[in-house]
């Protein structure tokens, strides 16, 4: 109460001063943010590269109809469904349980450098993360040496060359790249968990298990469907990494193309190599729309299993 | 843990085992690729080649980061890549802070349109080709510039300033107001001081975003000079000019050489990995806390 009396005394004074830290920011957001996603109207425009921002001619749904009509499209939009609905299932249940792992474990030694390595493949570069994997998987890499060595396999597999395996590589890098960060915020939550429950359920008899699946669970509960909305939104670019850009990009080839062409690529492509701006305009839009259409959808079914929602 | 005097049941027992030997796993998984790259980049190649590698570097050597310390192209990448680290760096800490606390005030007229206008960046993304367009409008295109601007501002580091502050007690700041400090005054004086842990829980964040990015380099430079080191190693993945480069690389040194093109290669992966891989354990405290603070927010 009283912080608010002694505001209001310098409202006036303070004002512009207020505004000048924040103004630069909005500014910022409107052209970096804001003006891209105008940009989009081109979509419904005839773009061309020499006419400038303004000022090109209205062509009504015509690159919408070509966009449904390339094979490409559906292909890329395939492949976007279907791997980011995997990812989407593991790198978003990875996390939950590296952290109900780490908070059973007795030691503290154990806990903190499992915590500590798990987040390290969170600051590589995915120009590393994609090398190091390229290497890995190639016929000669560690990882066929070991199958190999354990009788797995008779010839070495060519991993990145099939395309039946790109979706699961896909999957695999990203629980290793981001369960350990992900989990961070799991563990915050179960820090934050009033220890007298555990106390007096184990008073009354729980064992381990039933404190884990009576009292952990449901207390990280809101965390998850907190997370679970806000995955959603960028569900079509691979779910909580949002790594199917940058794995078709680095880790595609001509060989696994069939499942590694995700929909981002195909209008990079069209885009910036085709030059066929109003083309990947629409491509975007409707990306864009059906991001934001899962998003509000999530938000819905929030509301219906907790009470509340996130926006 | 208090409750010692039940005993350890046989259930106790069997999840201390499990959880333990799934750690241990899982830190043996995430950690060792990164370990492998360290042993191979200090193994001869020609033997490395022959696999059995595992544990440790067999016949140790220094030859593959001779030879990537001897490529021209490294050292204006790496100087581009810490100068964009240490400028863009500074910046989005600084600005994002001040921004954090003017939108952290209840009395900022529009703060709700404001807070509104950053929250929506959040979820809308209008993809690389537009962006292409807008810099090109702008000018940007193929400048250092292109690597600085259009990051300066993240609304997600902002949301964690705001967290931060909220949790600062108000009555320092009230007493330096009715001493006559006005906003800014407050913020360099009282406010960044109390922050340290939010201020380099950002930096880092920004810092490792800026050292790691490959997308600016790969679609907005084409100018070699202002390639930062991910836009050198991206391009070396491509096989044929890795072949290429690396070849002209190992041949450049001795024609006796064992090393090979992989080894040189684990070795570059070392060299633009070791930075972040030193800092972070540092300040690992640090983001814990301002991330767990975030995550209260939410």
């Amino acid at each position: 109460m009283k912080r608010k009396r002694v505001h209001k005394l310098h409202m006036d004074k303070g004002q512009w001063q207020l505004q000048a830290m924040v103004l630069p920011a909005m500014i910022c957001f409107l052209i970096f943010s804001y003006v891209p996603v105008m940009g989009l109207i081109n979509a419904f425009l005839d773009y061309s590269i020499t006419d400038g921002f303004f000022g090109h001619e209205f062509v009504g749904l015509k690159y919408f109809k070509e966009l449904f009509s390339d094979e490409n499209f559906w292909l890329s939009m395939k492949n976007a469904v279907g791997m980011s609905a995997l990812k989407f299932f593991f790198t978003f249940t990875a996390p939950l349980f590296l952290a109900i792992f780490i908070n059973e474990v007795p030691y503290k030694w154990l806990k903190k450098i499992t915590q500590t390595g798990s987040y390290l493949p969170h600051f590589l570069s995915y120009v590393i993360v994609a090398t190091l994997w390229m290497v890995f998987l190639d016929p000669n890499g560690i990882i066929n040496e070991v199958l190999q060595m354990l009788n797995l396999t008779g010839a070495p597999v060519e991993f990145l060359a099939e395309p039946k395996y790109f979706w699961w590589i896909g999957v695999g890098i990203d629980c290793w790249q981001e369960s350990g960060w992900n989990a961070i915020i799991y563990l915050a939550a179960i820090a934050g968990i009033n220890q007298d429950l555990y106390e007096a359920a184990e008073v009354d008899g729980a064992g381990r298990w039933k404190r884990l699946i009576h009292i952990t669970l449901p207390s990280i509960g809101w965390t998850a469907g907190v997370l679970f909305v806000m995955n959603c939104g960028s569900l079509l670019s691979g779910g909580p990494v949002a790594s199917n850009f940058n794995q078709s990009y680095l880790l595609g080839n001509a060989f696994n193309r069939p499942t590694s062409y995700v929909i981002q690529k195909y209008i990079t492509d069209e885009g910036l190599n085709q030059m066929r701006f109003s083309f990947a305009a629409a491509g975007n839009l409707i990306l864009s729309t059906l991001s934001v259409g899962l998003l509000l959808t999530a938000n819905k079914i929030l509301k219906k299993v907790f009470g509340r929602t996130v926006f | 843990m208090k409750l010692k005097i039940f005993g350890r049941s046989r259930e106790d027992k069997a999840f201390n085992i499990i959880a333990s030997i799934l750690c241990i796993l899982i830190f043996i998984v995430t950690v060792y690729p990164i370990w492998y790259c360290l042993i191979y980049s200090f193994n001869d190649g020609a033997d490395a080649a022959k696999g059995g590698l595992y544990f440790f570097a067999r016949k140790f050597t220094l030859e593959n980061y001779k030879i990537v310390f001897k490529n021209d192209a490294i050292y204006p990448a790496f100087f581009m890549t810490i100068l964009r680290s240490i400028i863009g760096t500074v910046l989005t800490v600084f600005l994002s802070g001040l921004a954090a606390y003017g939108l952290s005030k209840d009395s900022l007229i529009g703060r709700k349109v404001y807070m509104t206008l950053g929250a929506i960046t959040l979820y809308f993304s209008a993809g690389v080709v537009q962006q292409y367009l807008l810099y090109r409008e702008i000018n940007i295109l193929d400048s250092f510039s292109v690597y600085i601007l259009p990051n300066i501002y993240q609304f997600y580091y902002i949301i964690l300033f705001i967290a931060f502050y909220k949790a600062i007690p108000q009555a320092l700041e009230e007493s330096a107001q009715i001493d006559g400090a006005g906003y800014f005054k407050i913020f360099f004086r009282i406010i960044m001081p109390m922050s340290k842990p939010i201020f380099a829980t950002v930096a880092l964040f920004s810092g490792v975003w800026h050292w790691n990015d490959w997308f600016s380099p790969a679609f907005f430079i084409q100018n070699e000079k202002m390639m930062t080191l991910p836009g050198v190693l991206m391009r070396s993945m491509s096989l044929a000019e890795a072949q290429q480069t690396l070849q002209k690389m190992t041949s450049a040194v001795t024609q006796a050489s064992t090393t090979t093109m992989e080894s040189v290669r684990y070795a570059m992966l070392i060299v633009s990995v070791l930075p972040v891989v030193i800092i972070y354990p540092f300040v690992q405290k640090f983001f814990l806390k301002g991330m767990m603070l975030g995550a209260v927010k939410e």
